[in-house]
């Protein structure tokens, strides 16, 4: 497998500083499979408590400064992989969630001042990987992302970081 | 190659290439090379879904080294509740059949295990199911908190990959007296790199002040890091830590920065004369000095957690309820964070001190960042201080959550409102 090019819906949740206990709270954790933690995501965040109930396959989730930060919280990553959401495009990440995201297979793409470009709800967006642009088509804008690292890029091709575990 | 023959290279890409077989010339920020890990531990979240995956990915496979992992559990100490008492079973079998290590109930927080123990030493690169290991760079330790995912592929392997931060330096400019405490530090310093944005950059602390603070006072200091996305915050290691370290017969090489070790940039904190600082709802970085909240009614109080669980901070409260009585509206709930603080504590009689006060105590672990221990609220009439890490909206309950220093909260259990402390230290 080779990602090369991503296409979704925009869904806007431009809020700096979403903690993981926003986005899966920690009465929850005793939660493993990913179809029940699907529907809490975002339970304990302001305005978006009925997100995990939604379809949102394919979506491109776009979010601000500092997402995920807080717990090494693996089930908020496992949300969005269960909810097969195609990526998330935020300012910033909070470091452990980048990792936990990359090492299960979520695409989070770094793109400072995304929270600035005029997107709306269902906008259709593309992300070019190889050229690290990122095209708002339905408002014919365009934003610079950050490249994504060739090891990321590799451990994602691999189906996640397990994967290569098993060679090794 | 050895400490000392490097040149140019901050401490946490000294570590790194420590741990790692790359040439100097892949040491650079934002490069991500994979790196040997010292030590993997996982708590009783996370632990049995990591596990689990093992399992599923490795079944007949061993350990990368099972003398270098550590099962921790102490989210939930009390292990009564049939769902977390079969997770927390989970952990045991597999750690009997891979013969592990388990630090179990009652043991304590696992970050400060790591080196109340001894586990874990001063250039070492330790990862475990916490985002608050970071807390270890207090002590020069590269601790890392990571998922499900990274900690099993790291049981198998002993391997993990890792993106080198940028470095920023940080000088604290002054120094500070009682009433202030280093968490009012850690708190004020919070508000300063969140500002500054710090977001997955490694942090190191100079100024005279460092070499003042105890081993407790850095880690309170490095335990808010996280809270302003950073990735971790280092006290290089002085004499206190070698002579520390002497207890388990381990003698140090102190790694310590370059002299042109190159930082991303420089930020100059004045810490002078620092006054009690408080985080106020709904982010741990909205820090506030406590004159703009004196006075809010508070009914649930909670001295814990891996930012403030030590004996020195429980006997700093002690100090301030010593001959008082808590509020009868407030709930004054003590955590220690590991066994060997609660002996600490009934030795030198701050446990008999906070009983008589009308204060409870609970057992070690983590406090209210998990919902295992005292000190949730179910409704919104119950105001929370607590000396921990986190405020988040809804963490906790559904009402506002302060975080402030041991002092601060012991004051406040005696008014039932934020105050300050009215005794002297002595």
């Amino acid at each position: 497998m080779s990602i090369k090019k991503i296409s979704g819906k925009a869904k806007l949740v431009i809020i700096d500083d979403i903690d993981t206990d926003q986005i899966f709270h920690q009465s929850l954790l005793t939660m493993h499979d990913p179809q029940e933690i699907k529907p809490h995501i975002f339970g304990n965040l302001e305005g978006f408590e009925s997100f995990g109930k939604g379809n949102h396959e394919g979506e491109i989730i776009v979010v601000g400064k500092n997402f995920g930060k807080g717990s090494t919280r693996q089930q908020a990553v496992t949300g969005f992989l269960a909810h097969k959401i195609k990526a998330i495009v935020g300012e910033s990440f909070g470091p452990i969630y980048y990792s936990n995201a990359v090492n299960s297979g979520l695409l989070l793409i770094e793109a400072p001042g995304i929270s600035q470009l005029p997107i709306d709800n269902l906008d259709a967006l593309e992300i070019n990987i190889e050229d690290a642009i990122i095209v708002n088509l339905d408002k014919g804008n365009e934003i610079k992302c950050k490249s994504i690292p060739k090891p990321v890029l590799d451990i994602m091709e691999a189906g996640g970081l397990l994967k290569l575990g098993e060679g090794m | 190659m050895k400490l000392g023959e490097m040149t140019g290279l901050t401490i946490i890409e000294k570590i790194i290439k420590t741990h790692s077989s790359v040439s100097d010339e892949e040491i650079f920020p934002g490069n991500i090379v994979w790196i040997n890990i010292d030590l993997v531990t996982a708590r009783d979240y996370a632990g049995p879904q990591v596990v689990d995956l093992f399992q599923k990915h490795y079944s007949n496979s061993k350990t990368f080294d099972n003398g270098k992992i550590i099962f921790t559990p102490d989210c939930y100490p009390y292990g009564n509740d049939p769902k977390h008492a079969i997770d927390q079973e989970k952990i045991r079998v597999f750690a009997k059949e891979h013969n592990i290590q388990v630090t179990d109930l009652g043991s304590g927080i696992g970050s400060h295990l790591l080196f109340r123990r001894g586990f874990a030493k001063p250039g070492d690169i330790v990862f475990g199911a916490d985002s608050h290991y970071n807390i270890l760079g207090a002590l020069g330790i590269l601790g890392q908190g990571a998922g499900d995912v990274m900690l099993a592929f790291a049981m198998k392997t002993g391997k993990s990959w890792i993106k080198i931060p940028e470095t920023v330096k940080v000088i604290l400019k002054g120094s500070y007296k009682w009433p202030t405490t280093s968490k009012d530090l850690a708190l004020f310093v919070l508000k300063k790199l969140h500002e500054y944005e710090i977001t997955g950059q490694a942090v190191e602390f100079y100024g005279e002040c460092i070499s003042e603070l105890s081993i407790e006072d850095r880690v309170t200091l490095c335990s808010l890091i996280t809270e302003a996305s950073g990735m971790i915050g280092f006290v290089p290691p002085d004499e206190q830590v070698a002579e520390y370290y002497r207890q388990f017969n381990i003698n140090l090489e102190l790694i310590s920065a370059d002299k042109n070790a190159e930082y991303c940039s420089e930020l100059i904190i004045d810490i002078q004369d620092l006054d009690l600082q408080i985080a106020c709802p709904p982010h741990p970085h909205n820090v506030k000095p406590i004159d703009d909240v004196l006075g809010t009614p508070i009914n649930s109080i909670i001295i814990g957690s891996c930012t403030n669980g030590s004996a020195t901070d429980i006997q700093d409260a002690a100090k301030i309820l010593k001959n008082k009585e808590v509020d009868p509206d407030v709930r004054l709930g003590i955590v220690p964070a590991t066994r060997e603080d609660f002996i600490s504590i009934h030795n030198q009689s701050a446990m008999a001190t906070i009983l008589e006060a009308g204060g409870n105590i609970f057992g070690v672990g983590c406090s209210t960042c998990a919902k295992g221990q005292y000190g949730l609220t179910g409704g919104k009439t119950a105001v929370t201080l607590t000396t921990g890490n986190r405020n988040t909206q809804g963490k906790i309950g559904p009402a506002d959550v302060y975080l402030a220093s041991p002092v601060v909260a012991a004051a406040t259990a005696i008014q039932g409102k934020i105050a300050r402390p009215k005794i002297r230290d002595d």
